[in-house]
């Protein structure tokens, strides 16, 4: 299993206006030495709540946010290093989804241009092959020959999200990067698009770089996740084992906190694992740990020293405590 | 023991450029105090049509109530006048907005906005309505509520803000609490929050309370009953753990299935196919029948009343007969 994508100590700065007009530039560190990998034909979930800087992390690793510093090497290159033409090429390799089907379609241009501009814009084969590779994809991605020339509000949210992914599939992508692809998608509609993208890995052998907040879909669609807490990865490793045995408090508080069908009001279920407040402000970040203060193990430690990421290759936690949630842990705060 | 809210075959129309569409279709629900109903759906099933009618807050027109009861502990709120709904609104039943951002006034500070729902409903004081107004912003969690009463509702997270719409709709202590969708737009540490509170809050002061939502899985947690609403009829009804358990209508069935959630791995999502058609091609029969895999003939000729065929109400000829 190759390495297709290896993101270094990604760190990404906003600047903030300047308090007075000498005072230096505060800035905030959106996402702060970031580092995963994302092998061929997996799929690397990163989830988080809003603000987590989960799709700051990914559009950085892939340049379409400045990136401060680190380092992003894609099939052996650094992109980051790369001059804006050969970036521009190499964009063949790398496409997105959106997580918002209504303003990432064109309302003015007819469906079958929408996905075929970016082989337009690439040079990708002529005329009639491109008109031929808008049909097949269209195919693929499950929408009728016969609505190639409708325009997007003829569509349904679930149907412009297949438009948006036959756009992304044109150009023979390598990765696809997935921002909340279902979270404007109503329940139902959601299965469709998680089937889809599940046949359309398994069919074409892409890699997913998967942003969502919806713990229940990364596990569906990810071989991997990657948790984030304010601009940081706090926890990654193998599904299975991020989900049945999480290390990190703030991954146990995440899973207790998602809405599931086991926990039942007539039997009067307790959420095991509650944690109060919001996170931190990004502008001025604790000096420790960025959850100590939501966090039911908290020591002094936490609150001076910020932890790393360590532990075995496959799943990683930064945590001075980690460990599966603890009697003190399930104290409700 | 009667229902606190009773709706019966409420019916709701709205006159739109394809003609008039039946929104709500002889829906009929009922809570009574200390329970929750969940009502689940998805976009255009009539879920917020529903609520929008019980708070009279319905738009009229284009909409307009052509039939059927709304009675709120034995009054009638169809046709009641407009100063009475308003006499009504926040007092005795009250709703929870989906959008904590659109729906709290930008320019006055939140513990006035709360101190003036409680002046409307009850002879107090400014000083005293604010006095209250801290106390149920303590009450919701909101921290150091007297210096937060005085902040604006851009100076609060989203979170907060639901909860500064909660306090603001449990200021008068309504029998029945609406909640439309609460938790959409927040993150799941904030939404798991949130319903904690709102189960405090349904403990404390013994409040009915309807929550809206698409997500079974706040159902699960959340409801004591379940109405399953679709295209603007409900197709099912039954406690919580009888349709979570065992769904008669083959829509219940996939609203659960083609959940990832967490306690379940499987390789393929049941899905259900296509979209909820738009109101006005609903056509003849089962409203369902395009996207059903159990369809048969009757289901294109007749349409399915919700009827007990055994576990529970049950709007389907396939679990009438037997072949869903």
């Amino acid at each position: 299993m190759s390495v297709l994508l290896d993101v270094r100590d990604l760190t990404v700065r906003f600047g903030l206006p300047k308090p007075s007009m000498f005072a230096p530039r505060p800035y905030l560190e959106a996402v702060r030495q970031v580092s995963f990998t994302l092998h061929e034909g997996r799929a690397l979930g990163i989830v988080g709540e809003s603000g987590s800087g989960k799709t700051t992390a990914a559009m950085a690793a892939i340049r379409l946010v400045a990136a401060s510093s680190g380092q992003v090497i894609f099939q052996g290159e650094d992109l980051l290093t790369l001059s804006e033409a050969d970036m521009r090429a190499r964009r063949r390799d790398v496409q997105l989804i959106f997580q918002d089907p209504y303003s990432s379609l064109n309302p003015r241009a007819r469906v079958a241009d929408i996905v075929r501009e970016p082989m337009d814009l690439m040079g990708i084969g002529t005329p009639e092959q491109r008109q031929a590779r808008v049909e097949e994809l269209f195919k693929l991605v499950g929408l009728r020959p016969d609505q190639l020339s409708l325009f997007p509000h003829q569509f349904s949210g679930g149907q412009r999200q297949r438009i948006s992914i036959a756009r992304a599939l044109t150009t023979n992508p390598r990765l696809l990067v997935c921002d909340e692809p279902v979270s404007a998608l109503d329940v139902a509609i959601q299965a469709q698009i998680l089937n889809l993208l599940a046949k359309l890995k398994a069919e074409l052998g892409l890699s997913y770089l998967f942003i969502s907040h919806d713990l229940g879909v990364v596990r569906h669609v990810c071989d991997d996740v990657a948790v984030m807490y304010l601009g940081k990865i706090v926890e990654v490793g193998a599904r299975s084992q991020l989900f049945d045995a999480p290390q990190h408090p703030y991954t146990q508080a995440l899973l207790s906190a998602a809405p599931s069908l086991a926990r039942r009001k007539s039997q009067g279920y307790v959420r095991p694992l509650k944690i109060s407040g919001d996170p931190p402000s990004p502008i001025n970040p604790p000096k420790g740990c960025a959850f100590a203060e939501r966090c039911p193990k908290a020591q002094q430690i936490c609150r001076s020293t910020q932890p790393t990421l360590s532990g075995a290759e496959g799943h990683q936690v930064a945590c001075h405590f980690p460990g599966p949630a603890t009697e003190a842990g399930t104290a409700q705060a | 023991m009667s229902a606190l809210l009773q709706i019966e075959n409420l019916q709701v129309t709205f006159n739109t450029r394809h003609g008039q569409v039946t929104a709500l279709d002889s829906v009929s629900l009922s809570v009574n105090a200390g329970e929750t109903l969940g009502v689940v759906g998805e976009s255009g099933c009539g879920k917020s049509i529903t609520a929008l009618s019980v708070m009279g807050l319905l738009p009229m027109p284009p909409g307009r109530i052509a039939g059927g009861s709304i009675r709120l502990n034995g009054e009638e709120l169809v046709g009641a006048s407009d100063a009475r709904l308003r006499g009504l609104r926040g007092s005795e039943v009250a709703m929870i907005f989906q959008e904590p951002m659109t729906s709290l006034n930008p320019v006055f500070s939140i513990g006035d906005q709360i101190a003036e729902a409680i002046m409307l409903h009850q002879n107090v004081s400014y000083d005293q309505a604010f006095k209250d107004a801290v106390a149920l912003l303590d009450r919701v969690g909101i921290p150091s509520p007297d210096r937060r009463a005085r902040d604006y509702p851009h100076q609060l997270s989203g979170g907060m803000r639901q909860r500064v719409m909660i306090a603001m709709a449990v200021s008068c202590r309504p029998k029945v609490l609406i909640a439309d969708e609460p938790t959409t737009a927040l993150d799941v540490t904030v939404q798991a929050q949130i319903f904690d509170l709102l189960n405090e809050i349904q403990r404390d002061f013994g409040a009915a309370i309807v929550l809206i939502t698409h997500d079974m899985g706040a159902i699960s947690e959340m409801a004591d009953r379940v109405a399953v609403m679709y295209a603007g009829r409900v197709i099912e009804e039954a406690s919580a753990d009888q349709v979570l358990d065992s769904p008669q209508h083959p829509y219940a069935r996939g609203l659960i299935d083609c959940i990832p959630a967490l306690g379940k791995q499987e390789t393929e999502l049941r899905e259900i196919p296509g979209v909820v058609p738009p109101l006005h091609m609903l056509g003849q029969g089962c409203a369902f029948k395009a996207r059903c895999a159990h369809a048969r003939p009757r289901c294109g000729v007749e349409k399915p009343l919700l009827h007990n065929h055994g576990a529970h109400p049950v709007a389907c000829h396939g679990a009438e007969e037997g072949w869903v």
